[in-house]
């Protein structure tokens, strides 16, 4: 079984469906990219190779010829690499310069480039396109005296030749100043991915040890614990880098229960840096299935004040069943300041908040010291979700070391699940809860009904359309026949009936 | 306040061994499943640096790659944009470095 299942993720790579199709056409097309600019390369290399092919021969022949001794001499050394103003790919090169400009320095502006009448019929603007202009410390000798002079004045005037070549500029740190930064981001990234990876499991581990491991608050209300269904299964199910789940189930009034930890994104280092300007919380959510005979009609949130009135708002329940509630009822001792009630009925909401609650946790003088980590609490039998009947609690979760601070939180979840899974509204309530349920049903069918009849409208308009368009597409002769064919019917349907009767 | 007390008789016992329910993760399709802006981003940088020949187009979207993969939940569905991104990425380093120079600059 598990061969097969590893074999149809592995095939899924080789064997081209729709989607992976254009993913190797997308790899081919890439690859083939990655040729091409390779063998460019190549090509580009290859090339240098032929740069100056055949110069000695060259350079032999026209030694000998006294016309072309203007011309600038060819070195076998590089060019110089001195920037120009003008751009590398558009070179704009004037004829060689004469004898008399040459023995001047390149860098006066004031003379002239008067190129001779000689040397100007052997230019060939083509051929010493890009070759570089070069200086000489003494005059060239005139035509005469190069062809008076013997071979040791030759090898006196070469020695004579100067040739101004710059090298290559050493590459400095700067340069790869692109490269630096990224590669150090990179292994930064590397190593806080690791370090906020352990720091992560650290926080999920501390909590699974101090609430999910044995004689702890679920291990004493749940029988079956961790995601597995065996004995030695993980407590916790790793859906990310910071996400854990941990399941428990195997508890009256309830069907099981999800806590959901989502930490913060400690291994994504941009993550990390965005969480230093904007702070977030570690949270853990219980999500508790309630059975449906467990439940009775309740619909209830309690929240921070500015959180109570985004709930009120956004989740759909809420917002049809239940209204924000301010005062406590009866003038009795309510939740703190800082918290809002959102429900049903005042009734619903006392009996829910009871004095063991507010005084463990919800009152003035308890919320302050354990419900810090507080974030809300929703029980709603109209859930829009999965499951109908859920108790939503939101916490936040503290550090690895500070982890018994959420202690009476988290005893909160099974203290919910027994309270709600007894509570029955009172006779005086419930027709109330009742008639809003069904006045939503009503609501829900309506719009049901609705959606249906466009459907139906909208489909009759697209064969109404069909047939318009068959019509439009049929031949003329074929019209004029249907045309013939209802006259007729219109006037059988006109003419009087008349009864024929024999005559005996 | 915990329904369960430390020394509780057996009837006061809130657990059910007969009602547990083994774990069921939901099917998620991959619609459902949040955007990865990161793979996103890396494959527009990434294609950015091929065509254009910009190293820091390629260098970003290499680094991109690396917050994707970092963040990645379900491997079959995240892998493919990952795996373009890093692609072009590459091979935008690749065609930068070992390519020829583009018009206009010098080689360092």
């Amino acid at each position: 079984m598990a061969a097969s299942s590893t074999w149809s993720s592995s095939s899924s790579l080789f064997i081209p469906r729709e989607e992976t199709l254009w993913y190797y056409i997308a790899i081919l097309s890439v690859l083939s990219l990655l040729g091409q600019e390779l063998s460019r390369c190549s090509v580009l290399a290859n090339t240098a190779d032929f740069e100056g092919f055949g110069d000695d021969i060259d350079d032999d022949d026209f030694s000998d010829s006294s016309l072309i001794t203007d011309l600038p001499i060819r070195s076998n050394l590089p060019p110089s690499t001195t920037l120009t103003s003008q751009s590398d790919f558009e070179t704009d090169h004037g004829p060689p310069l004469d004898s008399s400009s040459s023995s001047t320095p390149i860098s006066d502006p004031t003379i002239p480039n008067k190129p001779s009448s000689n040397s100007f019929d052997f230019w060939d603007e083509d051929e010493f396109e890009g070759l570089p202009i070069e200086q000489k410390s003494t005059n060239l000798k005139s035509p005469d005296v190069a062809a008076e002079a013997g071979s040791s004045s030759k090898v006196e005037s070469d020695s004579k030749v100067e040739v101004q070549v710059t090298p290559p500029l050493p590459k400095t740190l700067g340069s790869f100043t692109v490269e630096i930064v990224c590669v150090s981001f990179l292994i930064a990234f590397l190593f806080n991915y690791f370090s906020g990876k352990k720091e992560n499991e650290n926080i999920a581990l501390a909590w699974a040890s101090r609430f999910a491991t044995k004689d702890s608050i679920f291990d004493k209300n749940f029988s079956l614990l961790g995601t597995g269904d065996g004995k030695d299964t993980p407590l916790l199910l790793k859906e990310g880098q910071n996400v854990f789940k941990f399941y428990a189930s195997g508890r009256r009034f309830c069907q099981g229960m999800l806590a959901t930890m989502d930490l913060q994104s400690r291994h994504d280092l941009m993550s990390r840096i965005y969480n230093m300007i904007v702070p977030c919380k570690d949270e853990i959510t219980f999500e508790v299935y309630m059975n449906d005979d467990a439940m009775d009609n309740v619909v209830f949130a309690l929240a921070k004040k500015k959180l109570a009135k985004v709930m009120h708002k956004e989740l759909r329940d809420l917002q049809r069943f239940a209204s924000l509630v301010t005062s406590g009822p009866n003038n009795r001792k309510w939740v703190a300041d800082e918290l809002m009630v959102i429900t049903e009925s005042k009734e619903v909401a006392g009996d829910l908040i009871t004095e063991t609650v507010l005084d463990q946790v919800f009152g003035d003088k308890a919320f302050p010291k354990f419900g810090k980590g507080f974030i809300s609490m929703h029980f709603s039998d109209q859930y829009q979700g999965s499951h109908r009947k859920m108790l939503i609690l939101k916490f936040a979760l503290p550090d690895a070391k500070n982890m018994a601070d959420m202690t009476r939180l988290v005893a909160l979840v099974p203290y919910y699940i027994d309270l709600i899974g007894r509570y029955k509204l009172s006779p005086q309530a419930r027709p109330k809860t009742e008639a809003a349920r069904t006045k939503v049903a009503q609501e829900v069918y309506k719009e049901l009904h609705n959606a249906r009849q466009e459907a139906l409208q909208k489909k009759k308009a697209e064969k109404r359309k069909m047939a318009e368009e068959a019509e439009a597409k049929l031949s003329a002769e074929v019209l004029r026949k249907r045309e013939a064919k209802d006259r007729a019917k219109q006037m059988k349907k006109v003419m009087p009936k008349v009864k024929m009767t024999r005559a005996h | 306040m915990s329904s369960h007390g430390g020394n509780s008789s057996a009837a006061n016992d809130p657990r059910q061994p007969s009602t547990a329910k083994p774990y069921v993760p939901p099917a998620v399709s991959p619609q459902e499943l949040p955007i990865d802006y990161a793979g996103f981003i890396a494959v527009i940088f990434g294609i950015a640096g091929v065509l254009f020949r910009y190293k820091l187009s390629s260098w970003v979207a290499i680094i991109f790659c690396a917050q994707s993969l970092s963040n990645m939940k379900n491997i079959e569905t995240d892998l493919k944009q990952v795996s373009m991104a890093m692609m072009f990425a590459i091979m935008g380093l690749v065609s930068n470095y070992f390519g020829p120079a583009r018009p206009g600059t010098q080689r360092g």
